[in-house]
């Protein structure tokens, strides 16, 4: 290890220690709550938990990770396929706006559908009063398990769908040609060749699924489910032992640690991904007469998933606009578009910068810049909590300084994921073409790897943009006094009881992240960059 | 870029907050229009800017914790006496003396210790199906249990600090066996597993699925005030009752919002002031009339709404008990099964 150190310092040695001391820097708040654990000892806590209700926990965390990755495989992946393969009417619309859910909060759909659902509801009401139907025919109790795993697929699905997406369409046609030619139907063409060829593309973007299962707060504990998180805080906020939820925390971080291996893995073992085929779409179209069902495939999720929760909370905005204080609204916009352009704009030059590094030295070393990306499958409170931990004493948490860095530990992993499919694309001759020309490191990523990867960066930017607008949890303890932003401000109405008041507050959220959504997807089609490569 | 990066490290230092006698600085679990309302009145009249951040109650402890004599904060602000409590009890407050502020709130509300003051109360009471439960049906909390209430309860759940407060409460004053044979018998007499909003409650009770909820009456004010007329509508299929008021009975269960003066208040005389104004009656009858809460006021009388509910009797139990007793609460209701 040592000498493996010093060869690489005679290499870029400039670049390797400040990439280093970066990741280092970037894991302080994970090391400082080690740290506490190891500082506060094994809490009894822990052991009263897994004598009483953490089997259960543990039981709905699985549970509800498995409805939720089956509903997001379903909403995900057929439309996916039907948009890649075949031409219908509303192709090119719904390939634009199946990504779209992804600017809806989950807990922002998870309270809508509530609201929309229950008795007091357009749903039932408008059956109670207009028609003959017996009253209670919709009179459940729409708050189970099985129907937040569902509302959760509906938020989540478009990471599915994008990964599944691209490697459908990068498929190579020989593989679809010869399997035609041995007789395969075109489902047992889906089921044989073109999903197990996909599988890790797929597994790609159901790991973020899971990671927002996982870490999911705010709509599990409305709907009274409690999943391992709910155990974190009970540990801290109901019995008020803090170490027995690091320890939780780090129970966590562990089982996380283990899925993302296996995402390593199977994305390893495809080489295949990236089969440079653009001719493949209008080759494997064919003019379909199924064209209702593939317009109902991709219609289902986009209107379950964007426009009935959209058009509810829009419906409440104008229902509220007379009471709306529009000078508070411009502020929290402001506020809320200032810290995700900014901590996007941070974030993704760090995520440049280390992967740069990465890409110029030797990779083995790296796997501290591959644990910086463990931040996305913490809960946003536990970073906080280990952060407070780190800066409280010296007067640093409420500032900006210390919101950002949480940003950029949370989202890093967001921001990577394109930038490194893009930039491990891009072939090796480059920089060795730009050695040659005498280039240095920095000059070489002025001239040739920030503008060859740009459509990457700017898609990183996005969704780092949209993670940040939506994100609550870290803005809410870490933010600087007198500082509220769109999320904090729905949160604060949500949580008590005023579901319509809120609705402007949200649909701001909705408004910015679908529009820089929708940005997004004109790049991609300029340049199909591979997903979580 | 350099210069970029510059600027963007100046903004950062002049946006952490600087000490000057001209300041308040809150960390508070209080979210509500109401209270910037009282803030900027509050800036009005004396010049001292009010900063607030707002947080869960936990994590603001947390915040003040590490910080230690570092901390910006000089007041906290709490929906929960068992907050205010727990504070206190990691050395986090400091007492409290002047005498105005004494004269402002009622006896029976007031820490007995001196190391919080509360600025609003609410009740955790009942409300019942007008068609299916009668209110001569209806008599105490721990009546909850009783058989004849099976599948008619409706709650939400255990992770809800009112719900643990209400429990801490009646461990305080029944003890830990009874309480727990108490939990034991309305969680089987629950209608449906816990979940849900105050709101939902009621609406559950509108919608048939269970005939009593516990719910505070501060939500049921806001379904009731609500544009929507469907959720007015499943407000009036409900009446409130206030449960234990019987002569030899402790009354209901009441909960503070309450403010503690940090141990180390930088600016503990603006601080004083402050929570001198939010006990005023010109502040009290600004809480109550814009939101579903009582006034700690003696001098002034809640709001219409809130009037015409009725007066009742509140359980006068020392409210540091909510704080004491929370984890006997807790562990009471993991070990009933209360979800």
């Amino acid at each position: 290890m040592e000498i493996k150190l010093f060869n690489l310092k005679l290499v870029n040695k400039r670049w390797v220690f400040p990439s280093l001391l970066l990741s280092i820097f970037l894991l302080l708040p994970i090391f400082a709550l080690l740290l506490a654990f190891l500082d506060g000892g094994y809490s009894e806590t822990f052991n009263y938990l897994i004598d009483t209700v953490l089997f259960d926990y543990s039981i709905n965390t699985i549970y509800l990770v498995f409805i939720t990755c089956t509903s997001s495989l379903i909403f995900g992946v057929f439309p996916a396929w039907v948009i890649s393969n075949y031409s219908f009417f509303g192709r090119k619309f719904f390939d634009v706006v199946l990504y779209l859910p992804l600017a809806i909060p989950s807990y922002i759909m998870a309270f809508t559908y509530i609201e929309i659902l229950s008795y007091t509801g357009p749903i039932q009401s408008f059956f109670r009063k207009y028609t003959p139907f017996p009253k209670d025919l919709l009179n459940y109790d729409f708050m189970q398990i099985e129907v937040l795993g569902f509302i959760m697929g509906l938020a989540l699905f478009p990471y599915v769908y994008t990964s599944s997406r691209i490697s459908f369409s990068l498929i190579g046609s020989s593989y679809i040609n010869v399997s035609k030619n041995l007789g395969l139907s075109s489902f047992q063409l889906f089921y044989k060749i073109v999903l197990p060829l996909s599988r890790p593309a797929i597994f790609s973007g159901l790991f973020l699924v899971i990671m927002e299962t996982l870490n999911e707060y705010g709509a599990v504990k409305y709907f009274g489910v409690n999943t391992f998180t709910s155990g974190i805080f009970r540990s801290w906020f109901s019995l008020g032992d803090v170490n027995g939820a690091i320890q939780l925390a780090i129970f966590l971080l562990i089982f996380v640690c283990l899925l993302f291996y296996l995402d390593k893995i199977l994305v390893k073992n495809s080489k295949f991904y990236y089969s440079k085929n653009e001719d493949i779409l209008k080759e494997g179209m064919n003019k379909s007469k199924k064209t209702t069902l593939f317009f109902l495939i991709c219609s289902i999720p986009f209107i379950l998933g964007f426009l009935v929760p959209l058009f509810f909370i829009l419906g409440n905005v104008i229902f509220t606009l007379s009471e709306t204080d529009f000078s508070k609204v411009f502020t929290l916009t402001l506020n809320s578009v200032f810290t995700s352009s900014a901590s996007a704009i941070i974030i993704i030059l760090i995520a440049l910068f280390l992967l740069f590094v990465e890409r110029i030295s030797n990779k083995k070393l790296f796997f501290l810049g591959t644990v910086t990306s463990l931040g996305y499958a913490l809960p946003g409170a536990v970073i906080g909590l280990g952060i407070i931990h780190l800066f409280s004493y010296y007067s640093l948490v409420g500032t900006f300084f210390v919101l950002f860095y949480a940003y950029i530990i949370r989202f890093l992993a967001v921001a990577k994921s394109p930038i490194k499919s893009s930039i491990e694309k891009q072939p090796h001759s480059f920089d060795e073409t730009g050695k040659n020309l005498g280039l240095g490191p920095f000059k070489l990523l002025q001239y040739i790897h920030f503008p060859i990867n740009k459509y990457a960066l700017f898609a990183a930017f996005i969704l780092v943009f949209v993670d940040v607008m939506k994100e609550l949890p870290i803005t809410l303890i870490l933010r600087p006094f007198n500082f509220d932003t769109l999320a904090t401000q729905t949160y604060e109405f949500a949580v008590e009881e005023m579901i319509p008041t809120s609705s402007i507050y949200s649909f701001l959220i909705i408004l910015f992240s679908a529009t820089m959504l929708l940005i997004l997807k004109k790049m991609i089609d300029k340049q199909v960059y591979v997903s979580r490569g | 870029m350099k210069n970029f990066l510059f600027i963007l490290f100046l903004c950062f230092c002049g946006c952490s907050p600087k000490n000057n006698n001209q300041e308040v600085n809150l960390y508070s679990q209080r979210h509500y229009s109401v209270d910037e309302m009282l803030y900027e009145n509050f800036e009005k009249k004396t010049g001292i800017r009010v900063n607030v951040v707002k947080a869960n109650a936990d994590e603001l402890i947390e915040r003040l914790k590490n910080e230690g004599d570092q901390s910006p904060a000089d007041l906290f602000i709490t929906v929960d006496a068992g907050k205010l409590y727990k504070a206190r009890e990691a050395k986090l407050l400091q007492k409290i003396i002047n005498d105005s502020i004494e004269n402002n709130i009622r006896n029976e509300l007031k820490d007995p210790d001196g190391y919080w003051v509360p600025i609003t109360y609410r009740a955790r009471i009942l409300v019942y199906s007008k068609e299916r439960v009668q209110a001569s049906e209806l008599s105490t909390y721990e009546d909850l249990a009783n058989p004849k209430w099976k599948n008619r309860i409706l709650v939400r759940s255990s992770s809800n600090a009112y719900n643990q407060a209400l429990m801490s409460s009646l461990v305080a004053s029944l003890g830990v066996d009874k309480t727990t044979s108490w939990s034991d018998g309305i969680v089987s007499n629950f209608a449906r597993d816990p979940k849900g909003s105050d709101r939902d409650q009621v609406r559950a009770i509108a919608s048939g699925q269970g005939d009593i909820a516990i719910v505070n009456s501060y939500y049921l004010g806001i379904l009731l005030s609500s544009e929507n007329e469907n959720d007015v509508e499943a407000g009036n299929s409900v009446n409130i009752f206030f449960p234990n008021q019987g002569e030899d009975q402790r009354g209901s269960h009441i909960n503070v919002s309450a403010i503690g003066l940090t141990a180390t208040a930088p600016n503990k005389n603006n601080a004083i002031r402050l929570i001198e104004y939010l006990t005023s009656e010109e502040a009290q009858s600004i809480y109550v009339n814009n939101s579903y809460e009582y006034p700690v006021n003696p001098n002034v009388l809640p709001s219409g709404i809130v009037q015409k509910w009725g007066s009742f009797k509140i359980d006068t139990l020392n409210l540091n008990s909510l704080g004491r007793y929370r984890e006997d609460a807790i562990k009471i209701f993991d070990s009933t099964g209360w979800k």
